[in-house]
């Protein structure tokens, strides 16, 4: 081959892809670029406020300092105080029950679900799934109504001596629990009917023989199958009910604040946005971190990885 | 829109130059035709070849060779990294997938799901812009012919795959292509279903006058299809000719291979036409042989039970029958030879009462000295 | 699926255990409907009294008004460009490319989807107090709402397009184009078609999208720009649970209610036409 047919090899293929990426960005490029231009960019600046200082209006001054993120884990000018800490644990403890929560009332019902007839299960599903295309304000709305001072539930339980009189079981940590499983059980039971309705029933036919008990059964046969939806589930659910805003601002009341009440009075009522930016940079690393340390695990596991484009 | 009138002019440079390349209608010439996806990853080697108008030509070779890639470069979804390809002589560098002559049958037939099968065959005549009236007819009498318009209200996925095949087909034939490309059409049928279709196919070539070029991996396919053959491996053509040709006198020990069992041996030039190999030393019809590869296909031996070999005949050689295996209308006989050097022969079963053996009976082959095929270095 | 054959007591407790969760899901929904039909005492029996109060009520017939037509017109401008990211992602995506700058539209996509919608909702608040401070352009308002909301549905729609490209034949595209369609023609008369049903139910998915949301349209709604579900909220938040806001919610939920179950039955059957094979 000649030095000349050399430096044309390839060249078609180059130009064909050129081709392609001026095509992509054709279609694409729009869609994107409003992404870019009205996320990324806006978000990048949120997260770069974290490093400035708080202003006399709480908006961000000059010089760049490391401030708002010690104030953050609780170093103020009046020194150290454990406040953040509480409400951390708080955000951390809620998401994560309502994550186990849910994965108790999702079981029954995917199970239930995919052992009815194939026709019945889109609607059985589709009722699970249709509350949660209501306005989540007008969902946890409905929460307050029945929880509080005077409703029927809150009777009961006062009756029952468990709580104070002309006190509802709203605003609080309760109320606030029972809002986040509320709002987000669908975002359990989907991904584990998904896995679910793939289950390989010849295996628990198998395990039948192996597993005296329907716990041990259950626990060797089915529970490894549907793992790589709970997986998914779990990330559905906890990590945006971590950072949850409507919830807590409803049912918890201001003494029950979890991060994203939080972070959102810093923009809105006593107006320190450096802090505020670092109380979400330190939410999205915590973020990260989970989706990261569960992506791997379910890698692990040998889940397979979802990805549609 | 540009399209149609670009289709006109050139049809209409196409009429104007005269009968030298109204010759050349339906003609492929591709020339030192290469295509690099990478630079360790070569599809398609400096391939020269030219394709008869009005010739089934089947481009043969394993999955990966790239003979899928060849025929996609000259539909024009692809486009070569050097070297030129004409299609009835003219220059396709220039030319979108869209405005070539040339219709393709894709392996997963590549239906459009939102059409019927009447709106589907008439899809390239309604791009074009021909007249409904005779869109009608002409998508109306190629349905005839495929025997496809009992469905023609239907919708694709209501048919099965030999329908959605012959639909295919029909996309591609009612356009009056130059030339049509087929890309292992028949792959995804059942062996009886693809019998059927590979006759129908010819047939309905060799009526239309079209130049075919057919892909596939399936050497029988080949075989029993094409009017020429290419063999391609690791993107190369190693061997171009007539089935007859590629067959009995391949030109290396994979196509030899590819094509069907053979047997097999490195060979040693002896002087007086006779070659040293590990069945012996043997006669050969080539006067001068080269030091190389000898072949000879199973079905070219001869075999004989006791005594009844002819006397004087050259390549006589006896062996015990060590496996023999019914197919039918022939049986595999794998043959010992008196030195240990294994044998493969094909007998037709035509009289099997007297003609067949079992396994440890004694049998003589013969191995006439033009059934040897030399390959070469 | 074959061979479930779990025993009687085990369906039994599943039925057992599922039947509460079904209740719990739409107890609260069903409680705010009951109130939402009890009149004051001094206008007994009048059932629908706190219904006629909302329809007399300018500021909850501005706010619908405001609802609908955000959610409208993101939903087109958010399906538009959610289609042609799907398709060309689809379509001119390099397969065999690796790295950074081949994953870096998919990465963008993700980005609205995966973010929390406070981080959301505050970046844009920034954003847009920014933009305007220093050009006066974009001060909050329906259009920086309808901008975060286009923002959040053209990933879903996209995504929505793209897993329905994704179950064709690929070679279709080829197809069209070696039967004489140009790039025009193949976008008009085989993708455009094909897609339809995708586009359809992106748009639905970006309505609902936009009418559910609250936080992301609270941190980018302005002074004049009080959609239905910051109504809601700015009353709960003054005078906690209350009658017409009872009756509100209700009408709320049962359309959305309403219109799931619609376009459940439209599904449905489209998909048994589609499915039925009169050949066989």
């Amino acid at each position: 081959m000649s030095a000349a047919t050399a430096s044309r090899r390839g060249s078609a293929a180059r130009a064909e892809r050129f081709g392609r990426a001026v095509r992509l960005w054709v279609t694409a490029g729009p869609g994107l670029a409003w992404i870019v231009a009205f996320l990324v960019l806006p978000s990048a600046i949120l997260l770069g406020i974290g490093f400035f200082t708080s202003g006399s209006y709480g908006g961000p001054e000059l010089p760049l300092t490391l401030q708002p993120l010690r104030e953050v884990a609780g170093y103020s000018i009046l020194g150290w105080s454990s406040g953040n800490i509480t409400v951390l644990a708080r955000s951390l403890i809620q998401a994560m029950s309502a994550g186990v929560l849910t994965v108790l009332f999702a079981y029954p019902v995917v199970f239930f679900i995919v052992t009815r007839p194939p026709a019945a299960r889109p609607l059985l599903l589709l009722f699970i799934v249709l509350p949660s295309w209501t306005n989540q304000v007008v969902r946890t709305y409905a929460w307050m109504e029945l929880l509080g001072p005077e409703s029927a539930l809150s009777h009961l339980v006062q009756s029952l001596g468990l709580l104070q009189p002309h006190l509802g079981l709203f605003p609080g940590v309760l109320a606030m629990q029972i809002g986040l499983t509320y709002n987000y059980l669908p975002y359990m039971v989907v991904p584990l009917y998904a896995a679910a309705e793939k289950l390989d029933w010849a295996l628990v036919e198998a395990g039948r023989d192996l597993y005296a008990s329907g716990p041990r059964l259950f626990w060797n046969t089915v529970f490894p199958q549907t793992l790589p939806g709970l997986l998914s589930g779990i990330i559905l659910v906890v990590i945006p009910a971590f950072g949850d805003y409507v919830v807590p601002t409803l049912l918890g009341g201001g003494k029950s604040m979890m991060i994203g009440s939080l972070i959102a009075s810093q923009f809105l009522e006593t107006p320190n946005w450096p802090y505020g930016a670092a109380l979400t940079i330190f939410m999205l690393v915590f973020t990260c971190a989970g989706l990261l340390a569960f992506r791997a695990l379910s890698k692990r596991l040998g889940g397979a990885e979802e990805s549609m484009m | 829109m540009a399209g149609p009138l670009v289709s006109a002019a050139m049809k209409a440079q196409h009429a104007a130059s005269g009968p030298e390349v109204a010759e050349r209608r339906g003609q492929i010439v591709l020339e030192d035709i290469s295509r690099v996806f990478a630079a360790d990853a070569i599809a398609v080697d400096r391939v020269n070849l030219v394709i008869h108008p009005g010739e089934f030509f089947t481009l043969l070779g394993p999955s990966g060779c790239g003979k899928t890639t060849l025929l996609r470069m000259i539909a024009g979804f692809e486009t070569p990294d050097s070297g030129r390809i004409l299609v009835s002589g003219r220059e396709m560098q220039a030319v979108p997938a869209h405005h070539r002559p040339v219709n393709t049958v894709f392996q997963s037939y590549a239906l459009f799901p939102h059409l019927s099968v009447a709106e589907n065959v008439g899809f390239g005549l309604r791009m074009r812009r021909i007249a409904r009236a005779e869109r009608r007819t002409r998508t109306r009498r190629i349905m005839e012919l495929l025997q496809i318009d009992a469905f023609a209200g239907r919708n694709p996925a209501q048919l099965s795959g030999g329908q959605r095949q012959r639909v295919a087909l029909a996309r591609a034939l009612v356009n009056e292509p130059e030339v049509v490309l087929l890309d292992e059409p028949l792959s995804a049928l059942d062996a009886k279903l693809r019998a059927e279709l590979q006759v129908e196919l010819m047939r309905m070539q060799k009526r239309l006058g079209m130049t075919f070029i057919f892909v596939t991996h399936d050497q029988h396919e080949a075989l029993v299809m094409s009017d020429r053959i290419g063999v391609m491996q690791r993107g190369r053509l190693l061997q171009v000719g007539p089935v007859l040709d590629v067959y009995e006198r391949p030109s290396s020990v994979f196509v030899a291979e590819f094509l069907g069992l053979s047997n097999i041996w490195p060979v040693t030039p002896l002087p007086g036409g006779l070659i040293e190999t590990p069945l012996g030393r043997l006669a050969i019809g080539a006067p001068d042989p080269a030091r190389g590869t000898a072949m000879i296909r199973p079905e070219k031996i001869w075999m004989y039970g006791e005594g009844g070999a002819p006397a004087g005949r050259a390549n006589l050689l006896g062996g015990i029958v060590r496996e023999a295996i019914y197919m039918g209308a022939s049986t595999q006989y794998r043959v010992e030879l008196e030195n240990g050097a294994p044998l493969l022969v094909y007998d037709t079963n035509n009289q099997a009462a007297e003609r067949s053996w079992r396994p440890g009976e004694a049998v003589t082959c013969e191995l006439k000295p033009e059934n040897i095929v030399l390959i070469g270095a | 699926m074959m061979g479930i054959s779990l025993g009687k007591s085990t369906r039994r407790s599943l039925l057992a255990m599922s039947l509460p969760v079904y209740v719990l899901l739409y107890a609260p929904l069903l409680l705010i409907a009951i109130f939402s039909f009890a009149p004051p005492p001094l206008a007994r029996g009048q059932t629908f009294y706190w219904y006629a109060d909302l329809l007399h009520s300018p500021e909850v017939i501005a706010a619908f008004r405001r609802s609908l037509t955000l959610a409208i017109g993101s939903s087109v401008l958010g399906t538009a460009l959610g289609t042609l990211m799907g398709f060309g992602l689809y379509r001119y995506r390099d397969r065999r490319a690796r790295g950074f700058a081949s994953a870096l539209p998919s990465l963008i996509i993700y980005t609205p989807i995966i973010m929390p919608s406070l981080v959301f909702g505050i970046s844009e608040l920034i954003f847009f107090s920014f933009i305007h401070g220093a050009t006066g352009l974009l001060g909050a308002g329906l259009l920086t709402m309808g901008i975060a909301h286009v923002t959040f549905e053209a990933p879903f729609v996209a995504l929505v397009v793209f897993a329905r490209l994704s179950g064709l034949d690929p070679n279709m595209f080829e197809a069209s184009h070696d039967l004489y369609a140009d790039a025009r023609q193949s976008f008009l008369h085989l993708t455009v078609p094909v897609i339809r049903p995708a586009i359809i139910g992106g748009f639905l998915l970006a309505f609902t999208l936009s009418i559910d949301d609250f936080t992301i349209s609270f941190f980018t709604a302005g002074p004049g720009s009080t959609t239905l579900p910051i109504y809601i909220y700015s009353a709960v938040a003054r005078k906690g649970v209350s009658p017409d806001i009872n009756a509100l919610a209700t009408l709320m939920i049962a359309t959305v209610i309403g219109t799931g179950l619609l376009q459940y039955a439209f599904t449905r059957n489209r998909t048994r036409k589609l499915v039925a094979r009169p050949g066989d």
